[in-house]
Formats: C-alpha cells, sequence, structure tokens
C-alpha cells in the first residue's frame, strides 16, 4: 500500500468538479490451504493490493479501481470514475447523508500473531484433525478441510476530511464432511471464523466440534424417523436461530434492498415503501428482539469504522416484535432522511462498498435452557440445519433439519430424519414465545452485490421457542 | 515475444532457477466495465482494472499456488513460495501439469466491448421492456463488459497469448410488486449483442406475470425457460468437475458409463468463441476442446486437469483451472420440438422462468430445493391459465435428470450472476413430475 498515492488520488479528484469522492486503500494478506482425506491439495498465499475512487458529481456516482500503484494510474481511474458519475444520465439525483468527518486508528485484537504461524503449523492442525476425524468408529469417507487466514490494512480518505486507518485479521476453517453407514451417505459442512488471531482455535474447539458432526450424522443415517407432518411446538437451537435471523430479518432491513437497488440480483424485500411493514409494523412477537451489532470483539463480522467511514454500533432490526431499524450506508440513509449507521462495506478495494450486515442474532431472553425445554409437551429440537434457502423478497424460507430430536414431556428422545420448516418470515417471528439466556454464534459467508461479495458475518442467537408452527 | 509475456516467462524462469520441478505462470491484464441500474436509473458505473499473475509451483509433489499483482516483488515473491513448497507436505495422488507444446486457435476477442457507452445500453433495455408492459414498469440489472489479455507459461512446454472478451446485459423488470420477468443478453462480442432482446423478455414476462395467485402445492410437468434451464445446467455442469467428484460433492459419484439421464440428453462442455467463457487454452496451456459429459443419457467422462486425469486414468479434457477444474461452457443439445409445442402438448403443469437460491441436503443423493423467482405461470390445455407466486422446487437432481422429456430446438447462450454461472447455451426443457412446495 502507497499512501502517497491515496493521497495523491484524493487531491486529484479534489480538483474536479465533484460533489464527493473518497479514496480506499486495502492490502490484504492471504493464505489458506485444502486438505482432501488428509492430503495438502494445494496451498495458497498472496498479496492482495490495490485502491479505488468513488465520486459523486451530478447525482451520479462512478466507482474505478486499479492495483497498480503509480500517480498516471491513480490520475486515469479519477479520470474514469468522474466520468461514470457525470454521465450517469439520471435523473433523481443521488446524495450522501450528511457526516461528520473522522480521524480514526483502530484494529482487531490479535493475541497470538497470524503472521507467526508457520504454514507447517497451518498444515499440521489441519492433518490432526483430519486423522481425528478418521479415527474414532465412524466412516467418514470423504473429508475436505479448508484453513485460511486473511491480514487486512485498509486506508480510507475522503474530500469531507476523513482519514482512517485499520487492520483486521481474520481466520477461518471450513470443514465438509460425508459420513456413509449402511451404505447410506449423510452430509454436513461446518465453518468457523474469528477475527483475531491464531488464539481463536481454543474458543472453537475444532476437534470436538467436528467429531460431534460425524457422530450426529451417524445417528441420523441409524437412529433418526421422519417426523409426522403437522403443527407442533418446535425449538431452535442458535444455529437455526441464527439463519433466520440472518435471513428473514437481517437480509430485508437492508435499506438498499428495500428502495430496489439490489432488485435484480439478491431481490427486494417485503418491507418496501408504502406497503404493510414499514417501520413501527409489527412483525414477531413481544419476545422477538433482532439485533446487527458489528462491535462484538473477535466475533467474523467485526469492525469499527464501517467502508464509508461511519462509526459502527448496534442496530435494533426487529425491537419486541417491531420493526425497528434499517441497515443504511450514506446513500440510502439520505433517501430515506436518516442517518447512516455505519452498514456499509466491500470485501476488496474493487468493489463497491453497500449495504451489509455484519453480526446479526436474537437477544437473549429470560428463560433458562431446561425451562425453555420444559415448556414444550410434544414437538421438534432443530438444533441445526442442513438444506435452506429464501425468496429474494425474504418471506418464504425452508430450513431443513440437520441435527434434529423429537421432544415429549419436555425430554429429549429419538432423532429425527430431515425435518422440514417451510414458513413465511411472520408465521416464524409471530410464533416465538420464548427465548433462552444463552446467545451463541455461528460464521458464515454473506453473499450479495454483483459482482458477488461474500462477507464474513456471524449469525446466532439462543434457543428459540415457536408454538404451533407446520412441519413435515 | 510481447513484453508481458517475457515478464511472465521471467517468473517461470524464477521459480525454475530456485529449484522448483514445476512452474506455470498466467498473466491477466484484465479491464472490467459494469454498469448497474435499478428503479430505471443508473445507480452505478464501475470499472476495476486487474494486473495479476498466477503461480502454481511443484517440488516432490508438493502443490502451491500465490498471485503476483502488476508484476511488483517477483523475487520476494518466488523465493517465499519455493521456501512454502519445500516446507508443504506431500501429495501422493499429485500427477503434475501438462508436457508439450499445444497449437492454440486463433483468438477471437472483440476489443470494442470495452469502451461502450453502456448506460445507453442500460436506457434501451428499460425501453424495450416498458414497451412490452407500461409506462410503471420498474427495472433494475447490469451491464458487464470484460477484456482480458492473457499470457501463459508453463516450465513443461505450453506458452501462449489469448485475448478474452465478454458481454452481458441481465435486465429484470417488475410490472407490479410481485409480477418481473428476467431476460439476459451474453456475447462474447458486441456484434449482434442487441440490448432490446433482454428488456423485451423481461417486460413480457413482467406483464404475463401480473396479478399472481399463490401456487399449489404437488408434483407437476414444468416447463424451464433457458435462464432457469442455464442454472440447472451449471449446478448439473459443475458436478462433472472431477474436484467435485473426489469430494462427493456430486450426484455423478461412480456413474461413469452409467445412464444418469433420460436418453434424449446429450450435454458437452464447449468453450466456444461464441461463450462469454470463451478461450483457446486452459490453465496448464493444454488446447481447450469440445468434451461430451452426457451422451444420450450415458455419463461419458468428468472434467479433468492432467492431475485429476492421471487418478482417474485418462487423458486431461483441457478444463484446468488453477487448481481445479470446472466446466467452461455447458450446451445442452437441441431437441426436436418447438417451446410452442413443448406448451401447447403440456396438459396441466408449470411454466417456470427463472430461480436463485439453490441449496442441497446432500450432494451425493442429489437432494435439493431451489425457489422460482419471475415469471411462474400453470399451463392448462397447452395455454398459460395463470401467474403463481411463492412456491418452490424440491426435489432430487438426479430424479430431474432422469425426467427430462422434452428438449426445444431453440437454445439460448445465457449467463446470470451466480445463479446460472458458468454460462450455458440452453432450451427450453421440459421435465415430468416436478415437485412443487410452498411455505405453511
Amino acid at each position: 500500500m502507497d499512501k502517497d498515492i491515496a493521497d495523491f488520488a484524493l487531491s486529484y479528484a479534489q480538483g474536479k468538479k465533484a460533489d464527493y469522492a473518497e479514496i480506499r486503500a486495502h492490502t490484504e494478506k492471504q493464505e489458506g490451504l485444502v486438505m482432501k482425506n488428509g492430503i495438502l491439495d494445494a496451498y495458497f498465499v498472496a498479496v492482495d493490493d490495490g485502491f479505488c475512487v468513488r465520486i459523486l458529481a451530478d447525482g451520479g456516482i462512478g466507482f474505478a479501481s486499479t492495483n497498480k500503484w503509480t500517480k498516471d494510474e491513480a490520475r486515469a481511474i479519477v479520470d474514469m470514475a468522474y466520468k461514470f458519475a457525470k454521465t450517469s444520465k439520471r435523473k433523481e439525483k443521488i446524495s450522501f447523508a450528511e457526516e461528520k468527518s473522522v480521524k480514526a486508528n483502530w484494529k482487531a485484537e490479535e493475541k497470538e500473531k497470524i503472521s507467526d504461524v508457520s504454514s507447517e503449523t497451518r498444515i499440521e492442525t489441519m492433518a490432526e484433525l483430519d486423522k481425528d476425524l478418521n479415527a474414532h468408529g465412524v466412516n467418514v469417507p470423504s473429508r475436505m478441510l479448508q484453513m485460511g487466514s486473511t491480514l487486512s490494512e485498509k486506508f480510507f480518505i475522503n474530500t469531507e476530511g476523513s482519514m482512517i486507518s485499520s487492520y483486521v485479521p481474520r481466520l477461518f476453517v471450513f470443514g465438509y464432511i460425508t459420513v456413509v453407514e449402511n451404505g447410506k451417505p449423510e452430509q454436513t459442512y461446518k465453518q468457523f471464523g474469528y477475527s483475531g488471531g491464531w488464539e481463536a482455535l481454543d474458543h472453537w474447539k475444532l476437534e470436538e466440534q467436528m467429531i460431534n458432526e460425524t457422530k450426529v450424522l451417524q445417528r441420523v443415517i441409524k437412529e433418526a424417523k421422519a417426523v409426522k407432518p403437522g403443527k407442533m411446538d418446535v425449538l431452535c437451537g442458535s444455529e437455526v436461530a441464527g439463519i433466520a435471523a440472518h435471513e428473514s430479518c437481517g437480509h430485508p432491513m437492508e435499506a438498499d434492498r428495500i428502495l430496489g437497488r439490489e432488485m435484480s440480483q439478491a431481490g427486494r424485500s417485503f418491507i418496501y415503501p408504502g406497503g404493510p411493514f414499514w417501520l413501527g409494523t409489527r412483525i414477531g412477537s413481544e419476545v422477538v428482539t433482532v439485533v446487527d451489532d458489528p462491535t462484538v470483539k473477535n466475533s467474523y463480522g467485526y469492525y469499527e469504522y464501517d467502508d464509508e467511514g461511519i462509526k459502527a454500533r448496534r442496530r435494533y432490526l426487529y425491537k419486541k416484535g417491531i420493526i425497528n431499524e434499517f441497515l443504511h450506508n450514506r446513500e440510502t440513509a439520505a433517501k430515506l432522511k436518516t442517518r447512516s449507521n455505519g452498514s456499509s462495506r466491500a470485501i476488496n478495494y474493487d468493489r463497491e462498498a453497500i449495504v451489509r450486515m455484519a453480526n446479526t442474532f436474537v437477544e437473549p431472553g429470560d428463560f433458562t435452557e431446561e425451562e425453555i425445554l420444559e415448556g414444550i409437551k410434544e414437538g421438534l429440537y432443530m438444533k441445526s440445519f442442513t438444506e435452506w434457502n429464501i425468496d429474494d423478497k425474504r418471506f418464504n424460507q425452508r430450513y431443513v433439519g440437520r441435527e434434529a430430536y423429537w421432544i415429549e414431556n419436555g425430554e429429549l428422545k429419538h432423532p429425527v430424519a430431515r425435518p422440514i420448516i417451510e414458513t413465511t418470515t411472520k408465521v416464524f417471528w409471530s410464533a416465538v414465545d420464548a427465548v433462552s439466556k444463552k446467545v451463541e454464534y455461528h460464521a458464515g459467508t454473506c453473499g450479495k452485490s454483483d459482482p458477488m461479495q461474500g462477507v464474513p458475518a456471524y449469525m446466532g442467537g439462543p434457543l428459540v421457542r415457536l408454538r404451533e408452527v407446520f412441519v413435515k | 515475444m510481447s513484453e508481458t509475456l517475457a515478464k511472465t516467462e521471467a517468473i517461470v524462469k524464477k521459480g525454475k532457477a530456485l529449484g522448483a520441478d514445476e512452474v506455470v505462470a498466467r498473466t491477466t491484464l484484465g479491464r472490467y466495465r459494469q454498469t448497474r441500474f435499478s428503479n430505471n436509473e443508473v445507480d452505478i458505473t464501475v470499472a476495476w482494472n486487474d494486473y495479476v499473475t498466477d503461480v502454481a509451483m511443484s517440488w516432490q509433489k508438493r502443490f502451491v499456488v500465490t498471485q503476483i499483482h502488476d508484476f511488483q516483488n517477483v523475487d520476494e515473491t518466488m523465493k517465499r513460495l519455493y521456501q512454502l513448497v519445500k516446507a508443504s507436505k506431500e501429495n501422493p495422488m499429485y500427477g503434475g501439469v501438462a508436457k508439450g507444446e499445444f497449437q492454440y486457435a486463433k483468438s477471437k476477442a472483440d476489443k470494442a466491448v470495452e469502451h461502450l457507452d453502456q448506460a445507453d445500453y442500460v436506457l434501451e433495455a428499460i425501453e424495450a421492456a416498458r414497451k412490452e408492459a407500461g409506462p410503471d414498469l420498474n427495472a433494475g440489472g447490469i451491464m458487464f463488459s470484460k477484456l482480458e489479455d492473457v499470457y501463459l507459461v508453463s516450465s513443461e512446454g505450453p506458452m501462449g497469448e489469448d485475448q478474452r472478451s465478454a458481454v452481458e446485459l441481465s435486465i429484470r423488470a417488475f410490472s407490479q410488486r410481485e409480477a418481473s420477468g428476467h431476460g439476459v443478453e451474453c456475447s462474447s462480442t458486441i456484434k449482434g449483442f442487441s440490448a432490446a432482446r433482454p428488456g423485451q423478455k423481461a417486460g413480457e414476462l413482467a406483464r404475463m406475470a401480473k396479478n399472481p395467485k399463490d401456487g399449489v402445492e404437488g408434483r407437476y410437468d414444468v416447463i424451464f425457460d433457458p435462464l432457469i434451464t442455464g442454472s440447472l445446467l451449471a449446478m448439473w455442469g459443475g458436478m462433472t468437475s472431477a474436484f467435485q467428484v473426489m469430494v462427493q460433492l456430486s450426484v455423478f459419484v461412480n456413474k461413469l458409463g452409467q445412464k444418469v439421464t433420460s436418453d434424449i440428453v446429450t450435454m458437452r462442455d464447449v468453450p466456444a468463441s461464441y461463450a462469454m467463457t470463451n478461450r483457446v487454452f486452459d490453465d496448464e496451456g493444454v488446447s481447450v476442446k469440445e468434451n461430451v459429459l452426457i451422451d444420450k443419457g450415458v455419463l461419458k467422462t468428468y472434467l479433468h486437469n492432467t492431475s485429476t486425469a492421471k487418478i482417474f486414468k485418462t487423458e486431461t479434457t483441457g478444463n484446468a483451472g488453477l487448481p481445479y477444474p470446472g466446466p467452461w461452457n455447458i450446451e445442452l443439445d437441441a431437441g426436436d420440438m418447438s417451446k410452442d409445442e413443448m406448451l401447447r402438448n403440456t396438459k396441466r403443469g408449470l411454466y417456470l422462468t427463472n430461480t436463485w437460491y439453490t441449496r442441497f441436503q446432500n450432494y451425493a443423493t442429489g437432494d435439493f430445493s431451489t425457489i422460482p423467482r419471475d415469471g411462474m405461470f400453470l399451463i392448462e390445455d397447452g395455454e398459460v391459465k395463470q401467474s403463481w407466486k411463492d412456491v418452490r422446487i424440491s426435489d432430487n437432481a438426479l430424479r430431474m435428470l432422469n425426467n427430462i422429456a422434452g428438449i426445444s430446438k431453440e437454445r439460448q447462450h445465457v449467463h446470470w450472476w451466480g445463479e446460472a454461472d458458468p454460462p450455458s447455451l440452453s432450451p427450453y426443457v421440459l421435465i415430468k413430475d416436478v415437485q412443487i412446495t410452498r411455505p405453511k
């Protein structure tokens, strides 16, 4: 990263008749490996390093990026972005919500520096995990393990005087395994993510969690019974609560979707101006509060300032069952006459920053886990999910249980084979009558935009109890 | 030799001088342009210039890859890569990269795609959609162009230059809040490219989709539009990658030589000159070629690089990526029906035009679901009777392949976002007894 070139690009942009310009430089050291059935397939190292300019002029936006750090290239991309903005041919002019300039320097806490961890140690860690997965009495014929890290350094400056430097190291592990029992295969994947250092491994307990997954799948094949379709009480584990929070609360609350900017790709939202759902409308029961919070320390989606230089904070999306606050960047905030709440993220220097979630989860309630289970006479505990999806207005969704159990008189009984909840956002959140005290997070990669930008995110929650939902 | 090819060769020589067994370097000078639009207006125009060299190195059956940007820090990066490969772990299954010299076809890239006034194309597409569905229509989408100069040098012999171009316009049009249609125009060249065509298609479907009713669960004969067929082909084609087979992310595991679809299906991978992914060599420098994946229902081959080919005791199919093989452009052979005949012959069924969010419970068995979007229609007695909404295909990938009962003569080159990717040459396809579900 050459900050002088970034400064030069901004100075050059200031010479244009632009309403606003920003430069975002991003250097990312990447390292990763793929291990297939205990054999190291490939090891990858790279440094991705470049900068972009975004210009607002005459109500249009232009964006250009490069990984060539020269003044000529800086001029070229500024000229290009300016020209794009000026020739957008918009009738309705774009503006950005007003914000104060910021000078800041922040970084994620990293106890054991990832850069100090040798490739041998990384390979050995995954090899050990693979060995353990293959040596505990469960037939796991296919094991694909990935480990990767990114050391992400950003430098942001704009024509309003902001200057923000940041550093976030991230570590992730992804495991995809196939268990075969009596000739029948079951598959699962697990993702682990952390902003911080190598100490992530102490938090994850990879071996314990992955081995448990193989045992769960083996038990599903051997013992699981189909559920009799019908309405029943359902207890969702933190993983299921988390994916529901992400898909049917976080996504529909993204203001760019609400305003139609993603209409052709990720879609729109069941929430829209003049529609039946808006700020202040009830979408869930009184006990449902879903938040998105980038500031959770060491979370996979952690950041202190977003990619427009706005201070991050917790956003209460659904509050006590009411649609409360959308996720905004400066463009959507201006359009809806509010302020940005720091939701603008880009995965790389060559991508436009757009409205994104960070860590989306159901806030804890008052129940102990025992109390919440005791309250179910007959029903289903869906601890985790396999297949899932949701429509592009974020209303019609489906979760298929991976680890699930039948509940009788508050006690877990036999495993249930792939139970399915296929319902709507309104039905799901309205059916919640109890939420437990302890939140657990799960790492994921949230996809959106064109070209696709997969951003690191957490999703999670406590145990969430739903009354009388249809299961098949 | 061009300056860029010489610089790329220097990287390879550096790696060999350090002691590597094999080094392959591929430099891509890419100029990408994209205009995003929504609510009938341009939201942003984006350009990204990328100067990158992908480098793969092997040493004693250890395999590592890296990227060098704009030829910066070559010595340092290659030394680091060599240290890494020595510290890496042996892969006994590693079979090396392609050896020898290859004759490449002449590149047919269209340089004109780089300097298009994309906003004009976008506005033309919106206007075409409006003509179909009325002035209140609300449209969004992208216009994208790519021009890449590609230089490849392998220590094992292959060396070549290629230029790759592509242009795409994707438009989704809403006539009502829940009534939409989607059209795409995809090509390697601007010659013959029409912005109005996808606009017209999106507008027509949006008009037909007005006042949708809740869909009804059940099993239906379904006519798939080329765009949604493109999503299915991407899914099935991706599963022929030898890598996906080896990690069991495929329904085609252990099925070579077996019948996997109905007899009328012949599916190929064809990196043709019309395709958005056109190229003359793969990432090892092997000349690309047409590969028949499924011949009249029988699975003929997986897609390979040199290394996976050795594992499967066959030859590379010219589908090497760095590091894994995959399809370039999937073609489903044309059938003998017209779209209209297909429609007329359907007593009770559905016509689906697009989908998204395809997810599997189990890739090995093929159980999955996907959510149709944009125009979805109930057909009765050969005519579109009703527009539907809020349904899901919840079925099995192999079962659907075996239930293909009709393929149209008409085909379209389609690509859309991550859903119909890689691109394909897609016909209308009739699949019997597709399970449709809906929320409760």
